[in-house]
């Protein structure tokens, strides 16, 4: 498998090429374009339970496309439902938990499954994240930017900014350390412990839905 | 104190490194990475300016009513990441405290704690272009960081340059200006919508942004249902 990511992290989109025999698995609607000896299968990998969990839970597809080229080398260009980076990384034997809507792609041997992150993810972005375990390349992508941060003691990350981290880390959601605003609420944030590596993004969807909001039209006209 | 642009492409954003007893400013909420020993205060207040009614004015300034305020909690190193809320660039405005900023309500993105920050109110023509017309003056000698909707360009003015006010990130007061209709008369500005315009003359630096934000929030704003 080969693939070159453009426009990084404006407007990344990634194009994978495979040889016969490869398969490159992918989040339902993410292929954009592709070469016309590529052939799809679309399963709800893992079985139905697995799929389920992995829509209803962790708020990805159901469905996931398996794809594979016949007849020599084929392409395919996957691009996420949102403008902002790709992150390339390389599981070997080892797992990443992904946020809600950061997967993108993988190689076969690396299997998801939705995590459950307690009830603390009502105020969070959900109640569960999607486990990717397994060996192989994993593409995973972000609203903005993707900064990785090495975290090696406690870090901060407002809700809503977290997209993946290395299972080594715990977190915790706690309010800004000194609040005086009784007027309106504040942030929340995640604190991750532990050491290992964890990524983030420079845009928040929510922020831009909060600042598009004053802009709809009124009902009184 | 050092502040480190990151991506400038699209979805720019800045990291400011602290050293032990130093502080930043930045615009309310616009947080989205710290090192776990920053202390965030809320606050009305920045050097300078005064407490609730200033906060109420920036309110109307179509900025936050408060102030985020990190500071260290332990004595060591710490680290900020500010991003603004829209896509675009940032830019690092180094002030010299010989001549002061005025930046744009929704531009501001942070500072550093010696720089004074207060609103200027534009007035009714302000009102009339439907536009918020509020500039923060800052004042000192600092860090300030501006957050642009696009592409953000310095334009180093000698001479004189109209600029759409949507267009406006900040500009050195240094800088002589008026605001103005950009057609012939107020009936051919509405009908080309066309709003105001700024007028600069003299020596001094304006950053403008590529895009208008109330522009895109207008282009939007339609599509979504209607609020009560």
């Amino acid at each position: 498998m080969d693939y070159v990511i453009h426009s990084n992290p404006s407007y990344s989109v990634v194009e994978v090429t495979i040889a016969p025999g490869e398969q490159i698995v992918t989040e339902s609607g993410a292929m954009a374009w592709m070469t016309p000896n590529m052939r799809a299968q679309t399963s709800a990998r893992g079985g139905i339970m697995s799929g389920l969990s992995r829509a209803v839970l962790s708020g990805e597809s159901f469905f996931q496309n398996t794809y594979e080229s016949e007849d020599g080398p084929g392409t395919i260009g996957l691009a996420p439902g949102q403008p902002g980076a790709i992150f390339v990384y390389e599981l070997n034997d080892d797992e990443l938990l992904l946020e809600k809507g950061a997967y993108l792609a993988s190689t076969t041997d690396i299997a998801t499954s939705s995590d459950f992150q307690g009830l603390r993810g009502l105020f969070n972005e959900g109640m569960f994240v999607l486990r990717v375990s397994g060996s192989g390349t994993l593409f995973f992508n972000a609203y903005g930017d993707i900064q990785e941060i090495e975290v090696d003691g406690t870090y901060v990350v407002d809700n809503g900014h977290a997209v993946a981290w290395q299972p080594t880390l715990q977190y915790r959601l706690t309010k800004a350390a000194r609040i005086r605003s009784f007027l309106f609420s504040d942030q929340i944030i995640m604190e991750f412990s532990g050491k290992g590596k964890l990524w983030v993004q420079s845009r928040n969807p929510r922020s831009l839905a909060d600042w598009v909001f004053p802009f709809r039209a009124t009902n009184q006209g | 104190m050092q502040v480190e642009i990151a991506d400038n492409g699209a979805f720019g954003s800045a990291l400011v490194h602290l050293r032990p007893g130093e502080e930043f400013i930045s615009e309310g909420g616009s947080m989205f990475r710290a090192s776990s020993n920053v202390d965030i205060d809320v606050t009305t207040r920045t050097r300078g300016s005064g407490g609730i009614m200033s906060g109420i004015k920036r309110m109307i300034g179509g900025e936050h009513f408060f102030f985020s305020r990190y500071s260290i909690t332990d004595g060591q190193d710490a680290q900020v990441g500010l991003a603004p809320k829209l896509q675009g660039q940032v830019a690092l405005i180094e002030c010299d405290g010989m001549t002061r900023w005025l930046c744009a309500g929704g531009s501001y993105l942070g500072s550093g704690p010696d720089l004074g920050i207060d609103t200027q109110f534009q007035g009714l023509r302000g009102a009339l272009s439907g536009e918020s017309l509020f500039f923060l003056a800052v004042e000192g000698a600092g860090p300030l960081i501006v957050n642009a909707f696009g592409h953000i360009t310095p334009l180093d003015v000698q001479g004189e340059i109209t600029i759409d006010t949507g267009h406006v990130v900040a500009f050195q007061e240094s800088l002589e200006y008026s605001i103005g209709k950009a057609g012939g008369s107020w009936v051919s500005s509405v009908l080309t919508s066309e709003g105001l315009v700024m007028h600069f003359s003299g020596h001094g630096r304006v950053y403008v942004q590529s895009h208008n934000p109330s522009e895109f929030g207008k282009t939007l704003g339609p599509l979504l249902p209607k609020r009560n």
